[in-house]
């Protein structure tokens, strides 16, 4: 199987990664393995329910400020605090899903923007509770989990258990009747699905893991502010997931890959270009590479779509 | 209002009926109070020239389009005004009139969806759905004659291979009746044949019933055991292929022709 065969290779690298490279890397690989989670539970909808949320930084930020709040304020550690990210952002995406399922395309979209919007809005108004602009500093994980080798480990493992799920889900009966929504609603319904509720379950998927992918870039970033909500930061995981290829499950962590080391390679030497250059690259990519750099792996394999 | 009188009561065996069916679009009575009887172990043909209401008629049997007034009754339970995923869950099963299936899945993907939701499995999010109900789904796809391309994927298939998969599609959920609408369109004629003989020879052996539209004579006279003959939205003629055939209103509204006068009578079943 190429698919366990990638993965083998990949988590040896993973595994033996800290002891080769700088701490600067390490924060770059956590990074990545974070947003990857991110863009893969984004891509849950898109690629497997086709349903496209340009609001899904509103699920990220209420996992990272209920991360952050917990432990500031009511003094949780980490460990505890951080299973609580998904429980949250679930309810934040079970309260607006409710009505942004209701919709489709592009109003889907404006919808899940508009409700995205808010959360920011409430955030940034907020300050005795969120600190406004300010955002809560000082966010960090325990002594024991600070090293940035430490917290590598701690990060991909929880990421690595979270992409198990969202692959197992992917491939479950659950997952089966979301794709048979994207191909077609209508047939859908006459095989006995309901899919309003079906995508409003994924929708709480979703936004459940990208909570918790805002919950490890809190404590990873030591602090969270604002903009983590911002609607900038919802077309992360869409430019990430197309990058990758939205129709394979490993294409949102291969886009974040490609996403992070190129702002690093371009930010370092030109970081004004750098806006202009993810722009050119994502055309490039959409023109040229429908599939997404997996789609140069070929056609079989893990990057079939419809496929997983 | 057309509404049910007594002589209307359900019988337990009809599986499906419509009392004063009616829809406008408009200025436009598209279905004008058709009342419909279609008995267990029924294999009905709807015809009627066109713009006769046949596919509004459909649409309002399956819940695709909200009727203005009357009944719809499947198995004696009134299930008027339910959404398409309810009536499916209590038996009504369909297929379109321009093919309907989930082309980015596999062949056996698409009827091993429709199984697991079936036997509402469809929230189950931890098992590997690739290994459950795969020998039933082959089953299917053996009856529909396509078990030889189970693993491709469906939307590359040919077009009558297609409406054969939405057929097995439309089984998998053990509907009590299948509704079809112009399951041989863009077919030719002796696929037309072949596809009506397996939903046939389905029904035959499974007791299934069945109801369809379709325009070729030829196809409606072989396979129907009745048909319905809808004209201006309401039902002109019912009977055996033979009645209908020699009905005289119906053979005026086809434009004066005898109706399917090239079907060899042997055909009929």
């Amino acid at each position: 199987m190429v698919f366990s065969r990638a993965l083998a290779v990949l988590l040896v690298a993973a595994a033996v990664a800290p002891l080769v490279l700088p701490p600067f890397f390490l924060q770059l690989l956590t990074e990545i393995a974070i947003i990857g989670l991110f863009a893969t539970a984004f891509n849950l909808l898109m690629g497997f329910g086709g349903m496209v949320s340009f609001g899904h930084a509103a699920y990220f930020a209420l996992g990272a400020y209920t991360a952050a709040l917990l432990v500031k304020k009511a003094g949780w550690p980490v460990l505890l605090a951080l299973p609580v990210t998904p429980v949250v952002a679930a309810a934040g995406a079970l309260l607006f899903g409710f009505f942004i399922v209701r919709l489709s395309h592009t109003y889907f979209a404006m919808l899940s923007l508009a409700f995205g919007q808010i959360v920011y809005t409430v955030i940034f108004k907020w300050k005795g509770l969120t600190g406004g602009d300010d955002g809560l500093l000082d966010v960090w994980p325990p002594a024991a989990l600070k090293s940035p080798a430490a917290y590598y480990y701690f990060a991909l493992g929880v990421v690595g258990l979270a992409m198990w799920a969202l692959a197992a889900i992917v491939d479950s009966p659950f997952g089966y009747a979301l794709k048979a929504v994207r191909e077609n609603p209508r047939r859908a319904r006459f095989i006995g699905i309901n899919v309003r509720r079906h995508q409003l379950v994924a929708f709480v998927i979703s936004g459940a893991f990208s909570g918790l992918a805002g919950g490890l870039f809190a404590f990873y970033n030591g602090s969270v502010f604002p903009d983590f909500a911002y609607f900038t930061k919802s077309f992360e995981p869409l430019v990430v997931a197309l990058l990758g290829g939205v129709q394979s499950f490993g294409g949102p962590l291969a886009g974040a890959f490609a996403f992070k080391v190129l702002e690093w390679l371009i930010s370092r030497q030109w970081p004004v270009y750098w806006p202009l250059f993810l722009g050119s690259v994502v055309i490039v990519v959409i023109v040229v590479l429908p599939q997404g750099f997996v789609g140069l792996l070929g056609r079989r394999g893990w990057a079939r779509p419809g496929q997983s | 209002m057309g509404a049910a009188g007594p002589e209307l009561a359900t019988p337990g065996d009809l599986v499906l009926q419509t009392v004063g069916l009616r829809k406008h679009f408009g200025g436009v009575t598209a279905v004008n109070g058709v009342d419909l009887a279609v008995p267990a172990g029924d294999l009905r043909a709807i015809i009627g020239p066109n713009g006769a209401g046949k596919t509004t008629f459909f649409n309002l049997v399956t819940g695709d389009l909200a009727h203005d007034s009357g009944h719809v009754y499947l198995a004696g339970a009134d299930v008027s005004g339910l959404p398409p995923h309810q009536l499916a869950r209590r038996g009504l099963g369909r297929t379109f009139q321009i093919t309907s299936i989930f082309r980015r899945l596999s062949v056996l993907e698409n009827v091993q969806t429709a199984l697991l939701s079936h036997h509402r499995r469809h929230y189950n999010a931890l098992a590997a759905a690739r290994r459950l109900y795969r020998d039933e789904a082959m089953g299917l796809l053996e009856r529909v004659g396509l078990s030889g391309q189970a693993a491709k994927p469906s939307g590359i298939m040919s077009h009558g291979d297609q409406r054969r998969l939405e057929m097995a599609i439309a089984l998998a959920s053990a509907p009590r009746v299948l509704l079809l609408d112009e399951p041989t369109a863009g077919m030719a004629p002796r696929e037309r044949l072949e596809l009506m003989g397996l939903v046939a020879g389905i029904a035959r052996d499974t007791g299934l019933t069945v109801v369809f539209t379709e325009h070729d004579m030829d196809v409606v006279f072989a396979t129907a055991k009745r048909i319905t003959v809808l004209h201006q939205g309401a039902v002109l003629a019912e009977g055996a292929p033979a009645e209908v055939r020699a009905n005289l209103d119906v053979q005026r509204v086809y434009l004066g022709q005898p109706v399917g006068d090239e079907a060899p009578a042997r055909g009929a079943r």
